[in-house]
């Protein structure tokens, strides 16, 4: 690791001896390299590959309908409504990291916020199209906005489904622009760095003709706090009213007050470990150990550690209430929960998420990259456990013994799911290749000390 | 104001103490390029998006209160029709979208952007104002008296153009 010292925990956000030159050159060197990085094509192939699946998966959903999903009654909501929320929770994970620890002026959010925004970007966009491929017929989805309709009808404003219709459509657009705005300055310095022609045009039409005049600074960092502090309670909102998509329907298991603060916690935990996912092999592939050091690995270990208490607390409570509650078909939905056939994803989540995330208390657990990339993994997994507990094995006791059923994925559903994990990194690669993958404008910040000490 | 002197120094505590002498010199008009921001001041685009923000959460409101009371009326299991806490959300959503694109959009018109060519682009310097030299642009009459003013904070470039 060319003369890096491994990480520690107690290292500064920036290792010393960095300096503003440095820090631009390497930063902008990555996208404005002539020929990609050898393993960038090792890793962008697969994925490719993996979209392309999307592609053919939706085609074939489009020619012969949602039936080729394992979906059916009971369970009518299967892995397109569940990976949407698992998506929708990575996603909204990169927002946490990117405005609401900006507000809070943590020093590690600057290295790390731009990876975290693409993960937004790229989780919602992964999420947006699962609510538009499970409507039966999604070419009528624009049935959901406000229109002036010839037939005079209007959507069911009372509805929690379409409360989350306007919330993602926020939330897609609200991350694309803040994403935007926030590398507007980085895109001048590209521009100002590139060499050749063709990349000058495209950094600096991107750019907007961004130049770090006095003028733009001061609207710039306005604007961009105030959008920080709106995208903060954002964020919030829109996980909430995933969870009221459940939370609104008198469905065992899910007619819970608690499920948009669980749902919060989910998100917590689950964007914490996908960033953990993509910083760790991202510093050590683009030689960028220097800027996100060990400082960064130990506060988003911590970050991850205190959201699995949250998701604990929130599944003692989930058993307490069932317990708690004088509902009979509540606690027959808890016990085939725990014990009954899909038993093994609800240990799984509890394990996943909670047991194996403990390790973490010990500081020489979270230096170890290897493991936290492997109780990362796991919380993802795990994560996706949960909402396959929350959406499957709820559906699947209603009331009525007589309307029980057991649900099972089909092919179609795995390969649209792989599909989008392939959308996902496709996504990411993109961004590591083209754009700046350090917000250089405010690592430059605490590289170049604004008042030197008297 | 027939001369363009554009004067880039090293750190940002440089370009600091020489724009404090620039200004009580009175030499001309000026304008900093710097990679980071240095001076603070404040802005009308968090008023803008405070405004858009009220307005789009008032016509979110309004919109659904006018469906389900006038336009199409649904009886959902004798609820009221105007069930009004159930018209929140989306009148939050509409809020912050409304405010989100007010500041995103108010943002390039309070800056006059997009603008891909600035007479500044002209000094070869100005290429690296993004990167790492603050700069400060300066429009005058006197450029000699300028340079005066100047060589006390010891700049790593002066460049020099008619204006």
């Amino acid at each position: 690791m060319s003369g890096i010292p491994a990480p520690h925990a107690f290292d500064p956000v920036v290792l010393p001896g960095s300096n503003n030159q440095d820090l631009t050159d390497q930063v902008c060197a990555i996208p404005l390299r002539r020929r990609a990085f050898f393993w960038w094509w090792v890793a962008i192939t697969p994925f490719a590959v993996l979209t392309g699946v999307l592609i053919v998966g939706i085609l074939y959903l489009f020619y012969a309908g949602v039936g080729i999903w394992g979906i059916d009654w009971p369970v009518a909501w299967g892995m397109a409504i569940l990976s949407y929320v698992w998506w929708i929770a990575i996603a909204s994970g990169g927002t946490f990291i990117s405005a609401l620890f900006y507000l809070t002026r943590s020093e590690w959010r600057s290295s790390v916020n731009r990876i975290a925004e693409s993960m937004t970007l790229f989780g919602a966009a992964c999420a947006g199209i699962y609510p538009i491929l499970h409507l039966g017929r999604p070419w009528l989805f624009y049935w959901l906005l406000p229109y002036p309709a010839t037939m005079h009808t209007w959507p069911q404003f009372r509805s929690p489904l379409l409360w989350d219709f306007f919330a993602i459509l926020t939330y897609v657009t609200s991350s694309v622009l803040f994403w935007y705005l926030g590398l507007l300055p980085d895109l001048a310095t590209m521009r100002d760095h590139a060499q050749t022609r063709g990349k000058q045009v495209v950094y600096g039409v991107l750019a907007m003709g961004f130049r770090g005049s006095s003028t733009q600074w001061r609207h710039f960092k306005a604007t961009y706090a105030v959008l920080a502090a709106i995208m903060a309670p954002l964020v919030c909102s829109v996980h909430s009213i995933v969870g009221l998509d459940f939370a609104g329907a008198a469905t065992v298991g899910w007619h819970s007050t608690q499920f948009p603060p669980f749902f919060i916690f989910g998100a917590f935990l689950s964007g914490f470990a996908t960033v953990l996912l993509l910083v760790i092999p991202l510093r050590r592939l683009l030689r960028l150990e220097r800027y996100i050091t060990g400082r960064h690995i130990d506060v988003l270990c911590r970050l991850m550690l205190t959201s699995s208490l949250f998701v604990g607390y929130a599944y003692i409570m989930d058993a307490f209430q069932a317990f708690y509650g004088s509902d009979h078909a509540e606690l027959v939905e808890f016990t085939e929960k725990v014990w009954g056939y899909y038993s093994g994803i609800y240990w799984s989540t509890i394990v996943f998420n909670v047991l194996v995330p403990q390790l973490l208390w010990f500081r020489r657990v979270r230096m170890r990259q290897v493991v936290v990339l492997l109780i990362s993994f796991g919380i993802i997994v795990g994560m996706w456990c949960e909402r396959y507990t929350i959406v499957v094995v709820s559906l699947h006791r209603p009331r009525l013994p007589s309307a029980w059923g057991v649900y099972h994925a089909t092919i179609w559903d795995w390969l649209t799911l792989a599909g989008t994990v392939g959308l996902f990194f496709t996504g990411i690669l993109l961004v590591v290749r083209l754009l700046p993958v350090i917000s250089m404008f405010e690592l430059r910040e605490l590289v170049v000390p604004r008042r030197t000490p008297p | 104001m027939n001369t363009g002197l554009f004067v880039a120094f090293a750190t940002p505590q440089a370009l600091d103490s020489a724009l404090r002498s620039l200004r009580a010199a009175r030499v001309g008009t000026i304008e900093t390029f710097t990679p980071t921001p240095v001076e603070t001041g404040t802005s009308i685009v968090p008023v803008l998006v405070l405004v858009g923000g009220v307005l789009g959460a008032i016509a979110g409101f309004l919109l659904q209160s006018y469906a389900d009371m006038s336009a199409y009326p649904l009886d959902i299991g004798g609820r009221p029709f105007f069930s009004w806490p159930a018209f929140v959300p989306i009148a939050f959503e509409n809020g912050v979208l409304a405010a989100i694109l007010t500041g995103f959009f108010g943002y390039f018109v309070a800056t006059r952007l997009p603008r891909l060519y600035q007479p500044v682009d002209e000094y070869e310097t100005m290429r690296r104002a993004m990167r790492d030299l603050w700069c400060v642009a300066i429009r005058t009459d006197e450029p000699e008296r300028a340079r005066q003013v100047l060589d006390a904070h010891a700049p790593a470039r002066i460049e020099e153009l008619p204006a």
